[in-house]
Formats: structure tokens, C-alpha cells, sequence
């Protein structure tokens, strides 16, 4: 069996930009589809398989359609600490879904997500790329009422 | 010892978004002076003499980690910055990023010409998608100002993962693959991204580049202790009045920086270096910060006398568990089954047994796992269980005494 | 190629330049156990199974792919070694399905025989395990992903030997999973006459379908990507 680099070729440099594809459908589309996958599998000649693989292993990509606005609220231990669990509910109480879902007319999808880097305003999270600190539950209605 | 602002010298002072003002405060005179009076080879001379080791959170010694980059053979070599700022707790990069991008640029462009790469990258976590812009602006500029004409900096944005800090899943990122890690040897230095010699150096360790080169090694040797040179950036959450960023002196002690400047109280425990990092009860406080104590990538948690150690500890493991890579074993399926016990214990129901069933597991994982992750995620158990087993065991006896109590 | 000089369990061994610490262990005849090794493929260094204790270093190493070095003192069966293998197994066999004794592959499986060499019974942790259904639509590969320990075999056996990509890694962590394309059942006309990912499935995950006397109709031959 002969393994030696050149027999197999190892590095297809396009393919860095399945993850740069894939980065630009989900900022556009707020998802990647199946249909882009094929397309970005297709043009830069790799898998699809392979390009499912890249979509389905980072957490800001989806490949289920999310809402126009994308809540993800931060659980990690410092925002933990600071009650976001209460940010979190009355997100929950006033979007009328639980994290993981999205609005019935699609304006949010509400998520939780690991450490932001926003914990010396914890509780914090992001909407879609905003950074929102220092959050109360009194905040919330008013900061997803910006997003209409 | 008070906070001592060397490579945050600029943040707060300079507008991020005008380069002029950078220019103002001596900025670019380090890439300059690299660039019109020294050789690679004595720019990584002046690295290596200063002593100054990575800020990632394994402080190996960067000048070492460049020669070694620079002596690998082949001609297409690489640069990337580390902006993957993941760990739970650290924002000191973001507050970097936002504060003084065009030092960060200058750091990358003398590791550039040190190592003679021609291409450099700046890998940007998905979470700072906010910055995109600001930094993409300050390359822009610094390219017109003619500061980058033997190196192109491009940046690329991770897209949530925290497993892609590691250096080897960065550069598979980059790649446009799934980050996951690789086995090593080979090194970045010698078989980096697409197997050419690479160096990966954090946000922070670039920003002293400049300095060390401006300054010179001597300057930089007087800061810090023996085997730890220069200043750290920390930052600090939970239970303080005053969360943020801080310089500080290497060898500073702990209680200088959580208690004179965060403002804790009634301090119970510390989370030092993020969900991978040390737990240490209050009564440590005096240990000094270096690579020779404990440092980590600079995160420090709080938590104060109100809290719960066995709860902490809890979300720590969920943290990890989610954010395994799943490509070896002992971390896939360890990171699960901690977690799993965490939340048995969590849940009220832990035994004596799940007790050592968490030591067997930390045993095994942390020699065994193939990256940094699966190596350190045991971490919180053990030291929770090395300084606040009651805790453990007052949850087993609740259990035992039942509602009575 | 020069000679290198080591020490494996107190013996003094050779080996050529290049060469991975199995390599030469197996060449004299000591016996590590692997998972997600194949001397044909590429090594990867997942399962750890195959770890060992080089002295001076603080952690085991994959000795699939780690290369000797001169003057190396290598433990391949130490205590430490022994107990991080049993716990990586243990953890496999925590989420697996274990239902062995309906396996077809049961008395070839590498899983069960590693297993049996380390003395590992039932395992000391449980895990959630990976139900997933059985994927009997192509009439030339059975998967049945329950009895996956994700050794990542079949998709470098697909890619370096068969040279297809019809396999490759989704999602991430416990939840990691062998896809085809947006994850479907696999059914691809490549995997005619070919079966080589199940040659390499260490497992009863992949096999070829039984459905004696009455063979599934092949669809007609169509070359696709």
C-alpha cells in the first residue's frame, strides 16, 4: 500500500473556504441548507459528508432554519454566577419559547450559548452579533423590542 | 504591587479606529526598528533573551518556538495570531482587540519577518464578530501607511468552538476543516497549517513583542520573577465588585489582584485559568501569579462564601462536555461520564462510589487524552476534591439522612 | 535508514528511523493493543488504547503514531498504562449497546477481544447510549451505528483505499456520529463491490446485509461523486 503524500492528496487548499462558505450562508440565510452544502461541496470539490461534518461541529452554524434574530444567552459559570438563569426565563416568559426554539413567525430563535467573553458585564448575552451586559430581567423586553 | 500597564500601555489612550493616534505613541517604531536594524535572527535572539514565554496558557518559550520556525526547512511558512479567547471567564484579548488593534498588527508583522513568513492570520472567535469590522479597519490602514508590505495579515473567524483555541484544531479551522486536534509530534513549528512551519502565538504574548523589541531584552528580563518575565493580563468575574481587566506584574500575588483591585469579599473559592483551570480555596491567596505557581491564561473566577463548590464544578463539566471535540476517546466519552456524575451529584443522588469513580476517571483521562482539553478537563474534580471533599460528602449524607434534614 | 537504539519493558530493541513505537514493538514481538490502528491507513491516535509510558514524559503516549527517538525507555504494560486502558474501554463499553451475544460479529470483534486481554467486565460507568436505527437501504453495506465506538476505520478506509469520501465525521463530542452527506441512510451505488469499510470496522457496525436467497435488486450502475 503506498501512503506517501503524493499518492494522496492531503491538502486541497480551496477547502478552507468551506468554513468561510458556510460562515457567509449562515450571516445571509440565517442557516445552511442542504442545497447550499451541495453547492459549497461542489465547488470547491469536497464531500458532502464532509461538508455536513464542518457544519454540524460549530455551534453558531445551523443547518435547521432559525428565526431573523438569533438570542444566544450566555451559561457559563461567571454569567452563572450572576443569575442568568432569571435572564434566561424572562427571555423564555417573553418570547413565549424555550432555549432551543424559535418564534412561530421566525423573528427569534433563542438559544444558550458557552462563555461570550462578556463576563465582567455578566449577565450577558448576543443578539445576533450585539453584545447586551449588566442584563435584568426589567432589561429584557426592552432589548428585544430594539430588534423589531 | 500595583497594576503596571506595559502592553496595555495604549488601550484607552489611543482611538482604535485612527491610526494616527497610534503612531503618536510610538507606534510601529518597534516593526521599524526590526525592520531597518535588526536580522530575523537577531529579532529572535531578542525574543529568546527576554525570557518571554506564552501567554496561551502552557507558557512555552516563544523565542525557542520561533527559531524553531525559522530553522524548519521549506519557504512558505506562517503566522497565526490566536484570537480564539475561549476560556470561561477571560475577556482580556477582546479587551485588547477593542482597545488597541494596531499593536496586535505590529506584533504579528515582526513575527512575520522574523520567521519569514509571508502570509499571517489572525483567527477571531465567532463570539467577536462585533470586532470583524474594527479590525479589519486597522490592518487596512496599517497597510496603507506602508507597515505591511512584506507580510499580508488576513483574519479568519472561528464559528463556535471552543476546542478551536488549541493550537492544532486552530489551524484544522483554519484549514476549513472540523477543529479537531491532532496528535504530536509533529509541532506547529515544523508542521503547521497545511504542514508548513507555523508559529501560533496568543493575543497577548504578540503584544509583547513590540514592547520587547522597542525596549530591548534587559528592560523586559527586570520585570516578573526567575523564570516567569514581564507582566500578565488578567481578568477577573464573579463575586467582585469590580470585574475587568488587569496588568499586573508577574509574580504578583493573587489576593493583590482579586482583593486590592477586583474588590472581592468573603471569598470562598478561585477558578484560576477557566473551566480547564486550578480551583483553590481562599486560603491560597497569597500564592504569587507565574508559570512556576499557577497562571493559566489569565481567567480568574470568583466565587464567594455563598456558593456552592459541588454546583460550580457542575457547570464547569457541562462546559467541557459540550465543547469536546469527540475525536479521541478518553475525552468524548470521559468528558460525558464526569458530567454525568457531576450531575448525580448535582441531582442529590451521588454515592461514595461515584466519588471514585470521578478519581479513576481524572486518572486515566489526564495522561491519556490526546489534546490539552481532554488532559485538563478533570482538573475542577480533582482539586474540588482535594479541597472541598465535605462538600461532596455533605451531598451523599443529605441523601442518606433523607428529607429529614 | 539508520538503526535508532531503545528500551521497551527492560530489553534492549532496534529500530529503523521513522518508525512508530507499535511498529517496533510489534516487530519484536511485544503486543499493544489498537483500535483505531491499521497498519493500511493513516494513523490518527483516537481511541488511545495503544498509549504507552515513555519515561520523562508526563503523559502516555500514542504509540501508533508517535515516532522512536535514540536511547527512549518505553513501558507498554505498566500499571498506569494497563488502568488508562481499561478506563478508555470502559467508557466505550458504557455507551455502547452491548448486545454481544446477538452480534454477528461477536467472535471476531477486535472491542471484545481487547476487552477480554484486559480482564474488563462490565464497565464501572454509565453513559448514555447511542441508539441509532438500523440503516439497511443499501444493498451492500449494513450499518447499525448502536455498536459505533467511532474509531474513524471506515472513513479513512473509504477515502485512502477505496478513494471515495463517501463517509466522513458529524456533529461534535459524545455526539459525534459517521455521517453520509447531510446524514442519511446510506445508500450510495460507489459501495458496490467494493466493502472495504467493513473489512476495517473493528465492530458489528458495519457488515453486509443477510438477506439470504432474496438479494436486494443492485440499482444500475451510475458513476457519482
Amino acid at each position: 500500500m503506498d501512503k506517501s503524500p503524493e499518492e494522496i492528496p492531503f491538502h486541497n487548499r480551496d477547502q478552507q473556504n468551506v468554513l468561510v462558505m458556510l460562515e457567509e450562508a449562515q450571516y445571509e440565510a440565517g442557516c445552511v441548507s442542504e442545497a447550499r452544502i451541495a453547492e459549497v461541496a461542489e465547488s470547491l470539490d469536497v464531500s458532502q459528508s464532509e461538508v455536513y461534518g464542518v457544519a454540524t461541529f460549530y455551534s453558531f452554524l445551523s443547518v435547521k432554519p432559525l428565526g431573523r434574530n438569533v438570542i444566544r444567552v450566555c451559561k457559563s459559570l461567571p454569567c452563572y454566577l450572576k443569575n442568568s438563569r432569571m435572564i434566561i426565563e424572562s427571555i423564555a416568559a417573553e418570547l413565549g419559547i424555550k432555549p432551543g426554539e424559535t418564534t412561530p413567525d421566525m423573528k427569534f430563535s433563542f438559544e444558550l450559548t458557552n462563555c461570550i467573553g462578556g463576563c465582567d458585564k455578566a449577565p450577558a448575552m448576543l443578539i445576533n452579533s450585539d453584545v447586551h451586559g449588566d442584563l435584568t430581567p426589567e432589561k429584557i423586553a426592552q432589548i428585544l423590542k430594539s430588534y423589531d | 504591587m500595583p497594576e503596571r500597564r506595559v502592553i496595555l500601555k495604549n488601550c484607552g489612550v489611543i482611538d482604535p479606529r485612527r491610526m494616527e493616534t497610534f503612531l503618536n505613541n510610538d507606534g510601529f517604531k518597534a516593526l521599524t526598528k526590526a525592520l531597518n536594524e535588526m536580522t530575523p535572527d537577531s529579532v529572535i535572539e531578542t525574543i529568546k533573551a527576554s525570557g518571554l514565554r506564552g501567554r496561551g496558557g502552557a507558557g512555552f518559550p516563544c523565542g525557542l518556538k520561533w527559531e524553531l520556525a525559522r530553522k524548519a526547512p521549506g519557504d512558505e511558512k506562517f503566522v497565526i495570531c490566536n484570537a480564539d479567547e475561549g476560556e470561561v471567564g477571560t475577556f482580556k484579548d477582546r479587551y485588547i482587540l477593542e482597545n488597541d488593534p494596531f499593536s496586535l498588527i505590529e506584533g504579528i508583522a515582526i513575527a512575520a519577518y522574523a520567521l519569514g513568513a509571508r502570509q499571517a492570520y489572525i483567527y477571531l472567535r465567532a463570539e467577536y464578530h462585533y470586532l470583524l469590522e474594527l479590525l479589519t479597519k486597522a490592518i487596512a490602514q496599517t497597510k496603507e501607511g506602508g507597515f505591511l508590505e512584506h507580510v499580508d495579515i488576513q483574519i479568519r473567524e472561528g464559528a463556535g468552538a471552543y476546542v478551536c483555541g488549541e493550537e492544532s484544531a486552530l489551524m484544522d479551522s483554519i484549514e476549513g476543516k472540523r477543529g479537531e486536534v491532532r496528535y504530536r509530534p509533529p509541532f506547529p513549528p515544523t508542521q503547521g497549517l497545511w504542514e508548513k512551519p507555523t508559529v501560533i502565538n496568543n493575543v497577548e504574548t504578540m503584544m509583547n513583542i513590540p514592547q520587547i523589541v522597542l525596549n530591548g531584552a534587559d528592560w523586559f528580563n527586570q520585570i516578573g520573577t526567575d523564570r516567569s518575565k514581564g507582566t500578565k493580563v488578567f481578568s477577573v468575574a464573579g463575586d467582585v465588585d469590580r470585574p475587568g481587566v488587569y496588568e499586573l506584574e508577574m509574580g504578583s500575588q493573587l489576593k493583590e489582584l482579586v482583593v486590592d483591585l477586583a474588590q472581592a469579599k468573603k471569598v470562598k473559592m478561585l477558578q484560576i485559568g477557566g473551566a480547564t483551570g486550578k480551583i483553590i480555596p481562599h486560603t491560597m491567596m497569597d500564592t504569587p501569579l507565574s508559570f512556576e505557581t499557577i497562571l493559566g491564561a489569565g481567567a480568574i473566577t470568583v466565587l464567594d462564601e455563598s456558593r456552592n463548590i459541588v454546583d460550580a464544578v457542575y457547570h464547569t463539566m457541562e462546559f467541557l462536555a459540550e465543547e469536546s471535540c469527540g475525536k479521541c476517546a478518553p475525552c468524548r466519552e470521559g468528558t460525558e461520564a464526569l458530567f454525568g456524575i457531576m450531575e448525580k451529584f448535582n441531582r442529590g443522588e451521588g454515592t461514595e462510589r461515584d466519588i471514585r469513580h470521578l478519581e479513576d476517571l481524572a486518572n486515566a483521562m489526564m495522561p491519556s487524552s490526546l489534546c490539552g482539553l481532554g488532559q485538563a478537563a478533570p482538573i475542577p474534580v480533582v482539586d474540588s476534591l482535594q479541597h472541598f471533599r465535605s462538600e461532596y460528602e455533605d451531598r451523599i449524607k443529605q441523601k442518606q439522612g433523607g428529607a429529614a434534614k | 535508514m539508520s538503526k535508532v537504539k531503545l528500551t521497551i519493558n527492560g530489553t534492549q530493541v532496534s529500530g529503523r528511523e521513522g518508525m512508530t513505537i507499535l511498529e517496533v514493538a510489534q516487530e519484536n514481538g511485544i503486543d499493544i493493543p489498537t483500535l483505531c490502528y491499521s497498519p493500511d491507513l493513516r494513523p490518527i491516535g483516537a481511541c488511545r488504547i495503544c498509549v504507552v509510558e515513555v519515561e520523562g514524559s508526563r503523559l502516555l503516549v500514542g504509540s501508533c503514531h508517535t515516532p522512536i527517538a535514540p536511547e527512549m525507555v518505553i513501558q507498554t504494560h505498566s500499571p498506569r498504562v494497563l488502568e488508562a486502558r481499561k478506563v478508555i474501554l470502559e467508557l466505550l463499553f458504557g455507551s455502547h449497546c452491548g448486545s454481544c451475544m446477538l452480534c454477528n460479529k461477536a467472535n471476531v470483534c477486535n472491542l471484545r477481544s481487547i476487552a477480554a486481554d484486559l480482564e474488563v467486565g462490565l464497565p464501572r460507568f454509565q453513559l448514555r447510549k447511542r441508539f441509532h436505527p438500523i440503516e439497511d437501504v443499501s444493498p451492500y453495506v449494513q450499518r447499525d451505528l448502536t455498536k459505533c465506538v467511532l474509531c474513524w476505520r471506515c472513513i479513512r478506509a473509504c477515502q485512502e483505499i477505496a478513494k471515495q469520501s463517501v463517509y466522513a465525521t458529524g456533529y461534535r463530542g459524545f455526539d459525534s456520529k459517521v455521517i453520509v452527506d447531510c446524514d442519511v441512510p446510506l445508500d450510495k451505488e460507489v459501495c458496490r463491490d467494493c466493502g472495504i469499510c467493513i473489512t476495517y470496522c473493528p465492530t458489528g457496525a458495519l457488515t453486509r446485509p443477510t438477506k439470504l436467497g432474496k438479494e436486494k435488486p443492485g440499482k444500475s450502475l451510475v458513476i457519482t461523486k
